[in-house]
């Protein structure tokens, strides 16, 4: 194989292992009284932004994670880093155009909060346990 | 003097209490439903080398009178449903004088993704961060650049008695999105705001101060990644009350009769852009803002028109958790005219009496996730005159201005 085409391939590999590793890091959940199966990351995107505040017809309250690889890669799909992720929530507590979602230390204690709490939307690593909730298929 | 140890002491306290408390939003229910609780304070230190800036007398030692602090509650009544309110008081030099604001106090209701409801008094919404103006924690200047947001103007455009529809519009993903705000209402200034001060040096002493407002502002979040523009656009009808002492600016007698103020014309054009990179280190933000009042003073006996341009360009970036550095070039000029006897303005904008050039660079330090400090430096070429505020006061210049100006700004801060 030439130079080239190893370099091709080896950038490939770095282009898919990420995004491989990025789903299987997070996995969506939801409360079961959310109807949607589904959701684009647009939406979702948009529900945590509080831009949307419903999904497939049903009221949702988004859940944060305070750190940890789930949180991570559920900040990739924002698009914000944690400090901006901060920020732009404090812009709209302090501006009195939103609130501060709630946020919970572990996996465990957003799955927990997700089952009990209806319209609750969160997210938690992807071999996390989370009875009593429903994964969102993220499209 | 003891007042305002006083007050300073409860600043202090608020800011203790605030560290103590763990610096957690609070959270308790009511009837089912969870309320939340924050609250941020600052306190500031300024020293300049030449004029006394902001209505502070920062020359000499400096000045620590630059404190501020608020707090909210707010409350999901339904599902769609919020409402909430926060208290603001700030005492900066002559502005504020620790009289507590009703900065915002409001019910929302978010009827779908494109098209929601918000009402009471509102924070205005206006370029990049007219309605975060007053938040220190979200920015990494000590001050904004203050030719398109300043401190002692504040009041002017914050906030609105009255509703706004907001919503958020997606044509096509390719397009990006469409983030818009109309709204109308009633403007009311502290009179203890940058704009009564000024007048107080024509013997006029404002007792209120505002009057309908409406516009709107269109945000486009473009398909380029982290670059959002916009424009934002404000028409209003302004009337001042008080009273008058023709003595000290119209030569009569020294006496006290009503005065009024009225605007024929005035309103605000803003255009703005902002970038910040996928890691969110490095942002770079510009606006340009046009302001248009066209009045008549002294109950109808002048006319004056005032036409300030400003702009400014800003850039910031994230070195670690801990440090952000930043710099920008803030622009303002003032072309006033008005027919009031001996008033003539300097013919250029090249004029230190017509402009404000400042260039500013800060570093901002992030002690602990609730806890920081600022240290900013600010190189300022013009005064821009007396017939507008402009962070330059004759009370606290009684020995006139020099061109320029050289200063220092220290301010920490804590939120929860």
């Amino acid at each position: 194989m030439k130079y080239t085409q190893w370099l091709l391939l080896a950038g490939a590999v770095m282009l898919i292992v990420p995004l491989s590793l990025r789903a299987a890091d997070m996995k969506v959940i939801a409360n079961p009284s959310v109807s949607a199966s589904a959701v684009s990351a647009d939406d979702l995107k948009d529900v945590f932004l509080e831009n949307k505040d419903s999904l497939g017809g049903s009221h949702v309250d988004p859940v944060l994670e305070k750190g940890g690889p789930a949180h991570e890669a559920f900040l990739k799909v924002l698009g914000k880093s944690d400090a901006a992720l901060q920020t732009y929530y404090r812009s709209l507590v302090f501006s009195g155009k939103g609130s501060m979602p709630k946020a919970l230390a572990s996996d465990a204690e957003v799955a927990a909060w997700v089952a009990k709490t209806k319209g609750a939307v969160g997210y938690v690593s992807g071999d996390a346990s989370a009875p009593g909730t429903k994964v969102l298929e993220v499209k | 003097m003891k007042n305002m140890l006083c007050k300073g002491i409860a600043a202090a306290g608020f800011l203790a209490l605030a560290s103590t408390i763990g610096l957690h939003a609070q959270e308790f229910r009511v009837f089912s439903r969870t309320v939340q609780v924050h609250g941020f304070g600052t306190q500031g230190f300024v020293h300049t080398g030449e004029n006394n800036w902001l209505t502070m007398n920062t020359t000499n030692v400096g000045s620590g009178e630059f404190t501020d602090f608020g707090a909210n509650a707010t409350v999901p009544l339904f599902d769609k449903v919020r409402v909430g309110a926060q208290i603001y008081e700030h005492n900066v030099g002559q502005l504020g004088k620790w009289h507590p604001q009703l900065d915002w106090a409001s019910a929302d209701y978010k009827f779908k993704t494109w098209l929601s409801f918000r009402g009471g008094k509102v924070k205005t919404a206006m370029g990049l961060y007219n309605d975060t103006q007053d938040m220190d924690s979200l920015h990494v200047f000590a001050l904004l650049p203050q030719s398109v947001y300043p401190i002692d103007m504040r009041d002017a455009t914050l906030a609105h008695l009255g509703g706004d529809l907001y919503g958020t519009i997606k044509p096509e993903k390719k397009l990006g999105s469409f983030g818009y705000t109309l709204y109308g209402g009633d403007r009311r200034d502290s009179i203890y705001g940058g704009y009564p001060y000024l007048l107080q040096i024509h013997g006029i002493s404002m007792q209120q101060y505002g009057g309908p407002v409406m516009g709107g502002d269109l945000r486009w979040n473009t398909p380029v990644k982290g670059f959002t523009a916009g424009t934002s656009y404000v028409y209003e009808i302004i009337t001042g009350t008080g009273q008058l002492n023709p003595s000290i600016a119209l030569g009569g007698p020294n006496i006290v009769v009503p005065y009024k103020e009225w605007s024929n014309n005035d309103f605000m054009n803003q255009y703005y852009g902002t970038w910040s990179s996928r890691s969110g280190k490095l942002r770079l933000d510009s606006e340009y803002r046009r302001y248009w009042r066209d009045q008549d003073i002294f109950s109808g006996q002048f006319w004056v028109t005032t036409d300030v341009r400003s702009w400014y360009v800003a850039g910031s970036y994230g070195i670690n958790k801990w440090l952000e550095v930043g710099s920008y070039y803030s622009y303002f000029t003032n072309n006033w005219n008005c027919d009031v006897p001996g008033q003539i303005p300097a013919p250029s904008a090249s004029s230190p009496d017509r402009h404000v050039y400042d260039k500013a660079v800060t570093a901002r330090i992030n002690l602990k996730n609730y806890w920081y400090a600022k240290v900013e430096g600010h190189f300022m070429d013009g005064y821009a005159g007396f017939m507008y505020p402009d962070g330059f006061y004759p009370q606290v210049n009684p020995q006139g201005l020099k061109p320029n100006t050289n200063g220092v700004v220290v301010r920490t801060g804590m939120y929860f």
